[in-house]
């Protein structure tokens, strides 16, 4: 193979470290510097456009998750909003730990590595390269268009195989002497998943203490978080839905998708066609679709659509069987309505029958 | 089985792990490794077994003396506890290529079956219901026969190849060996491996054998070129690149009229592929065959490519490599169905193996034994039956294959 190795970015730029807060040359540099929480706490003069700029990122990623990977931060940018970027992302990291909510570490983490994923599609060779060494992919340049560069065969399962498509089975690829081959694409993706990795797991731990300023902010975080849940099952969810009465396995998907966690193709079909035969229209399930991920808009309309019968065959698809759902993982837990059942309809059923006359859905 | 032959055989391997102990190398990390007992008398799996050394295990195998011998392709903290307390720290890939997985011409020459309920047999695969009572549960026989044998080892020819071109495995972390009975193990040892998942080794599995491969990702598509349509893989291509573009030559230059009609193209497709063969073999020099006749729509290419998967397909056990607490049997122990035991072979040594000489255990005596039935069978260099109902010596090799395949009782 004609190798030819390119000099490697050794030392992030202010703007790279701005785009790219996650990497640990950033995470050095900020410890480096250093932040006082003596004045955090006291959200001074100096540290709160920092701590502005973290809540706001949060906020963002409630909001809005294609959106918040859609800002680019420029690179006219002064270096105090380079540095601001850069600090600001472990000040997130801060309160959304604080606030303790799974939600939000979900959002916030997806967000995160939607807009790196963004980023790096825009970017040389030798940044990719760098980000992914930065996750021990220990990858090299190779002068191989299309390819940026060639990832051992395991780093490239241990993140593809949650793919569920036949553009990311390991046989579709380009393997060589045990590395696959990666454009510029591919690789974009397979990073995003490990920043999102990276990202839950600075999130899954606790603080015992942060001072009133700052929990001021985590609350306004958790209020955020708690009206758009709402919002979604609001908007997105008619109201004869009802989500208690939804089985477990339903449950299960639905949630995964809600934090914008990919889920299998037999799992986004169950969920789909469940809430199709639920009494939800095409429309409210697109756009409960729309409103918690990010997702490919024609794609998702197109299996709507399809799984709904207005396109394809016609036929309207009620969900797989319980048999098949345990066969694919996807059923788990069954609960007593479960019992003799042989699809989830039948347990959602049971479950609304049991439900409290007074349940506010049912009235209506 | 007659208490006579089973408690021939329990002599006889008592012996083999007595007379060959040092033979018996335990696997790497062996403290870390569950092993299982097959019991000869009760047919009962001892689990949860494991060894601080080699002596330790070469004298359990002695005391016991199981008709086969298992150890975890995975390695734990506490091996000897039930499943949910091991604490699984990695395991091994493994692949087992086995002629009862694919299809091979000779099953109905020596594969019968015996109907448990009735005893009535037959030969073949064995039907779903028994003619004589209407049982529907069957004991099978398979023998490991010449052919079977052969194509077991083209696919581990073809697995081989896999794993050193596209997966990069070199020869040090690769073990090969003969199973004793019908077909080979690979069994992959590098840390690079240790920590995949189930989901990580099916996609392993489904990229050795082919599964859901689609040849647009393999570079057959619409062509940048000027002078054709169409665009597709070279013979000269590595990975599954290549395979394709070989796989795909194999099967165009053996096909029949026949065989392509059953590929399910209409014979207005295959017209043009017949009459144009000279210069569609010819066309594999330069750019391939793909879009090298007009009216091949890319479509067919395509179904046509799908046939070269198959070719190069390596047919493996599907569910040994995606299970992470496999058991494997141990090299130089006995084969609990043939009394042949499993052995090594180097990886150059591929072509010229000979299974049915390089495994024999028991290369001294003769038995005197009644045959029920068996199919013709070569043991070393010579060859036995096929025997109906008689009474026949055979060197102690020869007779303990019938033996332990249940055929065959020992008269005195």
């Amino acid at each position: 193979m004609n190798k030819s190795i390119v000099e490697v970015k050794q030392v992030l730029t202010a703007y790279d470290r701005a785009k790219y807060p996650f990497m640990k040359e950033a995470a050095e540099h900020v410890r480096g510097i250093g932040i006082e929480f003596n004045e955090l706490e006291q959200d001074s003069e100096f540290y709160r456009p920092f701590l502005d700029r973290a809540e706001k990122r949060v906020e963002n990623a409630l909001r809005d998750v294609s959106s918040y990977a859609k800002i680019k931060p420029a690179n006219e940018m002064s270096d105090g909003e380079k540095e601001i970027e850069t600090f600001s992302f472990p000040l997130a990291v801060m309160l959304t730990v604080g606030t303790e909510d799974s939600f939000i570490k979900s959002r916030f983490a997806l967000a995160e590595a939607k807009r790196a994923s963004a980023l790096l599609k825009g970017e040389e060779k030798e940044t990719l390269l760098h980000v992914a060494n930065n996750f021990d992919w220990n990858v090299e340049d190779f002068g191989l268009e299309p390819y940026v560069f060639a990832v051992s065969f395991p780093v490239f399962l241990k993140t593809a195989t949650g793919f569920h498509d036949k553009r990311w089975k390991l046989v579709n690829q380009k393997m060589v002497d045990g590395k696959v081959y990666l454009t510029k694409q591919k690789a974009s993706r397979l990073l995003e998943e490990e920043v999102r990795k990276y990202v839950e797991s600075r999130l899954d731990t606790k603080i015992k203490y942060l001072p009133p300023s700052i929990m001021a902010r985590v609350m306004r975080l958790r209020q955020l978080a708690a009206e758009k849940q709402e919002q979604i099952k609001r908007e997105e969810m008619p109201d004869r839905v009802v989500m208690e009465a939804f089985p477990t396995c339903i449950k299960g998907v639905y949630e995964r998708v809600s934090a914008g966690r990919p889920a299998s193709h037999i799992g986004r079909f169950a969920l789909t066609s469940f809430m199709l035969n639920i009494g939800m229209s095409e429309e409210d399930v697109f756009k409960f679709f729309r409103s918690v991920s990010d997702f490919n808009e024609r794609m998702t309309r197109y299996q709507v659509e399809h799984i709904g019968g207005t396109r394809g065959s016609g036929t309207k698809y009620t969900p797989p069987n319980c048999s098949t759902l345990r066969t694919h993982g996807i059923c788990i837990s069954p609960e007593p309505e479960c019992n003799g059942a042989v699809n989830p309809l039948v347990c959602y059923k049971r479950k609304l029958e049991k439900l409290p006359e007074e349940s506010p859905n049912e009235e209506k | 089985m007659s208490s006579l032959s089973q408690s021939f055989i329990q002599e006889r391997f008592a012996d083999y792990y007595k007379e060959n102990s040092l033979s018996i190398m335990p696997p790497s990390s062996l403290k870390r490794r569950e092993f299982g007992f097959l019991l000869l008398e009760k047919k009962v799996m001892l689990r949860h077994q494991s060894f601080l050394d080699a002596e330790r295990l070469r004298a359990a195998l002695f005391n016991v003396v199981p008709s086969d011998v298992y150890y975890s392709s995975a390695y734990y903290e506490r091996p000897e506890e039930d499943m949910r307390n091991k604490g699984w720290l990695g395991a091994d890939l493994v692949f087992d290529i086995d002629a009862d997985h694919f299809p091979t011409p000779c099953p109905t020459v020596h594969d019968f079956w015996v109907c448990t309920g009735c005893g009535a047999s037959g030969k073949g695969q064995h039907p779903q219901k028994c003619s004589s009572c209407g049982g529907t549960k069957f004991k099978e026989k398979s023998w490991p026969c010449e052919t079977c044998l052969a194509a077991a080892k083209a696919e581990l020819i073809k697995l081989v190849d896999v794993l050193m071109e596209d997966f990069g495995f070199s020869s040090k972390v690769l073990t090969v060996a003969f199973s004793g009975h019908r077909g080979y193990h690979v069994h992959v040892e590098s840390e690079l491996v240790w920590e995949l998942d189930s989901l990580a080794r099916k996609e392993i599995v489904d990229y050795v054998m082919g599964i859901g491969l689609e040849a647009e990702f393999h570079g057959l598509g619409r062509s940048l070129s000027l002078d054709r349509m169409l665009a597709g893989p070279d013979l000269n291509d590595r990975g599954w690149r290549g395979r394709v573009a070989k796989g795909t030559y194999d099967f165009l230059s053996a096909a029949s009229e026949e065989d392509l009609m059953k590929t399910g193209l209409k014979p207005q497709q295959i017209k043009p592929l017949l009459a144009y063969s000279d210069e569609i073999m010819e066309s594999w020099d330069t750019k391939g065959p793909w879009g090298v006749v007009k009216g091949i729509s890319p479509e067919t290419w395509k179904t046509i490519a799908q046939y070269g998967v198959e070719k190069q397909s390596v047919k493996i056990d599907t569910v040994v490599t995606p299970d992470i607490n496999r058991l494997i049997r141990l090299s130089n122990s006995l084969h609990g169905k043939t009394g042949l035991k499993k052995v090594e072979l180097p990886i150059t040594g591929i072509e010229d193996f000979d299974p049915l000489k390089t495994a024999v255990a028991f290369k001294s005596g003769e038995v005197n034994v009644h045959v029920s039935e068996a199919p013709q069978f070569r043991m070393e260099d010579e060859t036995f039956g096929p025997f109906k109902r008689q009474k026949i010596e055979l060197p102690t090799a020869a007779a303990m294959m019938l033996l332990c395949k249940g055929v065959a009782k020992v008269v005195q």
